[in-house]
């Protein structure tokens, strides 16, 4: 609460602003005591805890301020207050809106633009406070277009010259995860399906940082990855019961949105695993498949880093094709090449190579470096390579003509 | 571009020669390029082949001293020329004890060292010049300017004495290593960034009739209410123009500069044929774009964390990070899979030295 002021009862700070029969109070919730009554007081302790009243309620700082502007700064404190931020974050995002609001461009923009700029300043106060909150939650909350919002934001970084760090994704994690409906038992969660929240968000942490090293977090939208490592978090945990949950039904229970690239990320996923298992001697024996890798992740998880090390080995893109070819010319058989590394015995599989998934994806037949061109531009242009553009006499009548008709056609006003 | 690499020499008797310009001349450096071929053929018969002749940083492919155009090319054929013209190279790198022999020596040594420093650096992704593809004026043009005043072309000749002087003079002051270049030859990449699409403007200098043009015009397609112009397209080069009532025009989808401009030129003369006293003034490049593939992951949350004030990376927005750099001006989209796209050029040379620039800090974080 601001001010910092305590019951003189029993010195609690939780005090709650109500008003009596139009009268406001200063009442502590814990002991109901009455600290303050009203505006005028007599008594030395009552005074002391009088609330300060910011400058912007007072009556002399509206003045100079223009109508839209101060709807903007109201909108500011209104997003900061439903985000539930702390109180710091609404002055300096107030501070941000203020310094845009100097720059003309900012003050001759559209409404729809000065909403979304509301958005913006919030998010960027957010991002450097290391809060994760996410462009898609403020587009939601201001029923803006991402396209429209992805716009202004830019503009206006560049227009502020600030330096907005990434977003954290183990805020991220922890923020999202938490919003997950899935740590009590309700009507619609089973009890099989209740996990306990620290549980889950530790190893979700965990996959998450394992997909951020084996490329499948970076130029993505970290969204869906969390989504997914949070599915297997959860499958992993418990597998026998919740194997056959799929996670469709499982963003439905916890009442989360399922973002469309989740299940691709999840695959991609569970091919990192696998690589990984197959490591693992005991694991070997096994042959994992898709399905039954998650009862085994959290051993994997636990030995991420010496897995990763040696599942995988860096490589470069030239690796990867010549790879492929040799995989084509059906040489799989020499170990040292293949990147499938199906175990010959006993023997952990080769390393396959670390890169995104975008560059281990069949190579898309690369269009041949054009011949180089002996134009000069200076060259004469032929007189036939121009007629060829244009329409002899015959086919403008005819274009006329057609055009005509088709204009009569849509004129006439349909009976109808 | 010579297909073969080695060619009889020719007595080569070019144009005035033109002063040195920091912006691209492909014609013209192609036509260095050949000079230079030449004169490495004939050497190769007096000294060792340790130029590379395939190297993409030529120091002899430079516009000649202007005062003797004739004899530094003819050169190879009058092994007398000498070194007089030593007075004009700034040696003052060097230390006062040198005298001319060991300047030449020492210069020579330097000579070869950056080929050696660019050919070990270049071996693995070497660009065999001579199949055609462009070398890239702009690739040096920075290291050929600075290198200019201790590589004087007239050091050509000079090499053809280097043997016989290197025996009859052992002198102790020799066997000193030269100074290192001026410039980081060691970074090239050897990667040319391809030119994918051009944008340039050009003033037909009348009004025009878009209806008419639209009647008459098979390849011309106007919507009002859509848009105010005429876009019109032709399949050689293949090519989109937008063509104002105004009489200005945008031609876009060209491949280089010659192509842009012989395309704009195609469309004036298709208005002129519609009747119209079309011009073709003011003729300007606007933006370049390129692409090139840098052939490893790069770990774009790290770029942006160490160049921050250039870089923008927004996951949630754009797969790329989007980095701005100040000197050249270019905008250029880096992609985690070590594609690299380069933007907002006016000239060729802006994109190549942009490329340049951005190619050490990738292999910084080329591990991961």
């Amino acid at each position: 609460m601001p001010g910092g002021g305590r019951c003189p009862d029993c010195g609690s700070t939780e005090l709650v602003e109500d008003s009596h029969y139009s009268q406001s109070q200063l009442v502590c919730s814990d002991c109901g005591c009455v600290v303050t009554e009203g505006v005028l007081t007599t008594t030395f302790s009552d005074e002391g805890n009088l609330r300060e009243v910011t400058y912007s309620r007072s009556t002399g700082e509206n003045e100079q301020v223009s109508r839209s502007e101060q709807r903007g700064l109201r909108r500011v404190r209104d997003l900061c207050r439903v985000l539930q931020l702390p109180p710091t974050f609404e002055d300096t995002a107030v501070a941000y809106y203020q310094k845009a609001y100097q720059h003309s461009g900012i003050r001759a923009a559209r409404l729809q633009k000065k909403e979304v700029l509301v958005g913006c300043c919030v998010l960027i106060t957010c991002r450097q406070h290391n809060w994760p909150l996410t462009m898609g939650t403020i587009c939601t909350l201001l029923y803006a277009d991402l396209d429209v919002f992805s716009g202004a934001y830019m503009k206006l970084v560049k227009l502020l010259g600030l330096d907005v760090p990434s977003l954290c994704l183990a805020e991220l994690v922890k923020t999202y995860c938490s919003s997950f409906k899935l740590f009590q038992a309700s009507p619609s969660v089973p009890a099989r399906y209740v996990e306990d929240k620290e549980k889950m968000l530790s190893r979700t942490l965990q996959l998450v940082e394992l997909a951020d090293e084996t490329w499948l977090v970076t130029g993505r939208h970290p969204l869906p990855v969390i989504t997914a490592a949070t599915f297997l978090a959860w499958q992993s945990l418990q597998p026998s019961y919740r194997l056959s949950c799929s996670l469709a039904q499982f963003c439905k229970l916890a009442n989360v949105d399922l973002p469309h690239p989740a299940s691709t990320r999840l695959q991609e996923l569970l091919a990192v695993l696998l690589r990984m298992a197959k490591q693992l001697a005991w694991l070997q024996v096994l042959k994992l498949d898709k399905r039954s890798v998650v009862k085994h992740i959290g051993d994997l998880l636990q030995h991420r880093h010496t897995l990763v090390r040696t599942a995988f080995r860096e490589g470069t893109a030239e690796m990867e094709t010549q790879e492929k070819e040799l995989q084509g010319r059906g040489q799989g058989e020499e170990v040292g090449n293949s990147s499938l590394g199906l175990p010959q015995g006993k023997r952990p599989a080769s390393p396959a190579l670390l890169l995104p998934p975008c560059m281990l994806k069949p190579r898309k037949r690369i269009c041949p470096t054009p011949a180089v061109s002996t134009v000069t531009g200076d060259e004469s242009i032929s007189d036939s390579e121009i007629e060829q553009y244009l329409r002899t006499p015959q086919e403008v009548r005819d274009f006329q003509r057609a055009q005509a008709a088709g204009q009569a056609a849509t004129s006439v006003p349909n009976p109808r | 571009m010579p297909s073969a690499p080695r060619r009889a020499p020719r007595p080569l008797a070019l144009g005035s020669p033109q002063p040195p310009t920091a912006g691209p001349l492909p014609m013209d450096e192609e036509t260095y390029l050949e000079l230079y071929l030449d004169q490495c053929a004939v050497q190769d018969d007096l000294v060792p082949p340790r130029s590379p002749l395939f190297s993409p940083v030529v120091p002899y492919v430079y516009p000649p001293n202007p005062s003797n155009p004739e004899t530094t090319f003819n050169s190879h054929l009058e092994s007398k020329e000498t070194s007089g013209d030593f007075s004009s190279v700034d040696l003052s790198f060097l230390p006062d004890e040198f005298t001319q022999e060991n300047k030449e020596q020492a210069v020579i040594r330097s000579k070869h060292e950056i080929e050696e420093n660019c050919e070990t650096q270049s071996q693995q992704s070497r660009l065999p010049l001579p199949s055609g593809q462009d070398v890239g004026p702009g690739l040096d043009s920075s290291s050929l300017s600075s290198s200019r005043s201790h590589l004087h072309p007239g050091d050509a000749n000079s090499i053809q004495s280097s043997p016989e002087k290197a025996n009859s003079n052992p002198s102790p002051l020799a066997s000193i290593t030269p100074m290192t270049p001026m410039t980081p030859v060691s970074e090239c990449s050897g990667i040319v960034p391809q030119l994918q699409n051009i944008v340039s403007t050009v003033n037909l200098a009348c009004k025009l009739d878009l209806k008419k043009i639209a009647l008459h015009a098979k390849n011309a397609e106007y919507n009002p209410k859509r848009f105010a112009a005429v876009i019109m397209r032709i399949r050689e080069p293949r090519t989109t123009a937008l063509i104002f009532s105004s009489g200005k025009m945008v031609c876009t989808g060209a491949k280089s500069e010659e192509q842009s401009r012989l395309a704009a030129r195609k469309y004036a003369r298709i208005v002129q044929k519609l009747g119209f006293p079309a011009r073709f003034l003011d003729f300007k490049i606007q933006n370049m774009v390129g692409s090139c593939d840098v052939r490893f992951s790069i770990r774009l949350e790290g770029l942006v964390l160490t160049h921050q004030q250039f870089s923008s990376y927004e996951p949630e927005l754009f797969p790329g990070l989007i980095y701005r750099m100040v000197k050249p001006r270019i905008v250029l989209l880096i992609f985690v899979s070590g594609k690299v796209v380069l933007t907002g050029a006016k000239e060729r040379s802006e994109i190549y030295e942009a490329f340049e620039n951005i190619y050490p800090i990738l292999k910084g974080f080329r591990k991961a």
